[in-house]
């Protein structure tokens, strides 16, 4: 599957998907106008590329410093799919969290996420 | 306007700790540009992160609300339009924001917002789990962040959030005013 990069706009996040060495990230803020139509295809495209992997390890680093209620919907779910993943290949997903030290909301988050996709191997990140 | 009755305006919002107030068009663009506006504004104010992100947060939350669920102002085409402030006073920071919903819409609004105000902070954050785990999304048409928004504004809130819906004067058969506030 071809590799997936979108520039960050003011409201828009950088989408560096590497599938060809399964190293998915994403950073910056979040909150386009309409959320869904934004990250409908790059959830389709990675739902695709999930299912077309045999237990290769995946990375993803999430390094979002603002995102709104649309798109927090929308990492839920994308995380539900890595979970499926990895609970099908144990230990093959990384998720890298990388979060301020201040910013309790995205610490919260993190921990929500950690506690609900067991699946998935959290590393949380304080960015310096 | 005359300058008088502008000076005074403008003298009121400064002792009422206003930090921004916008009122007119809502467009993302605008929205984009407050956000810088106001982004800049927090850093100035506010040493600790932690707080400005949360006013932040409630800034886009409400304003992005207003965007998508106010009706098209009356004889104005497609464009929404809204009121939005943020204010500190006694090391608090209040926003406020005011736009149109159509009267059919009442009801629902008060029965969303209704029980989040009477929820504490474990319970606002219970609702907020429960609320991203739920994937009945699609189902709603009318809510894009499936009630996720308005227990975004309640968690992030030091005050239970307030909100009022008054008649829109000249539009009562058809429109009313819906106001929400949040203390961060």
């Amino acid at each position: 599957m071809t590799d997936i990069y979108i520039p960050a706009t003011s409201d828009t996040p950088e989408i560096d998907f590497k599938f060809s060495s399964n190293t998915l990230s994403m950073s910056g803020e979040a909150y386009p106008e309409n959320g869904v139509e934004f990250f409908r295809p790059i959830l389709k495209q990675l739902q695709s590329h999930l299912k077309s992997l045999n237990g290769a390890p995946v990375e993803f680093n999430f390094q979002l410093t603002y995102f709104n209620s649309v798109s927090t919907k929308i990492f839920y779910s994308m995380f539900e799919l890595l979970n499926e993943y990895a609970k099908s290949h144990p230990n093959t997903v990384l998720l890298n969290w990388h979060h301020d030290e201040e910013d309790d909301t995205i610490l919260e988050l993190g921990q929500d996420i950690q506690e609900d996709f067991t699946w998935i191997d959290f590393n949380a990140i304080v960015l310096a | 306007m005359l300058i008088d009755v502008f000076s005074v305006f403008r003298e009121e919002a400064n002792t009422n700790g206003i930090v921004f107030y916008y009122s007119g068009i809502v467009s993302q663009n605008v929205i984009k540009t407050m956000s810088d506006s106001l982004k800049q504004n927090l850093q100035q104010q506010d040493e600790k992160g932690a707080r400005s992100r949360k006013v932040f947060s409630t800034f886009i939350e409400m304003i992005q609300n207003a965007m998508h669920y106010s009706p098209s102002v009356p004889d104005a085409g497609d464009t929404k339009e809204g009121s939005i402030l943020v204010s500190k006073k006694e090391d608090k920071y209040y926003v406020i924001c005011a736009n149109f919903i159509q009267k059919q819409h009442e009801t629902r609004i008060r029965n969303k917002l209704d029980p989040i105000l009477e929820m504490s902070a474990e319970e606002i954050r219970q609702a907020y789990r429960a609320q991203l785990k739920n994937d009945q999304h699609s189902e709603d048409t009318t809510s894009k962040g499936a009630g996720l928004g308005f227990l975004t504004l309640a968690r992030d809130s030091v005050e239970p959030i307030e909100y009022a819906i008054r008649d829109a004067v000249g539009y009562e058969d058809e429109l009313s005013c819906f106001y929400l506030k949040a203390t961060i």
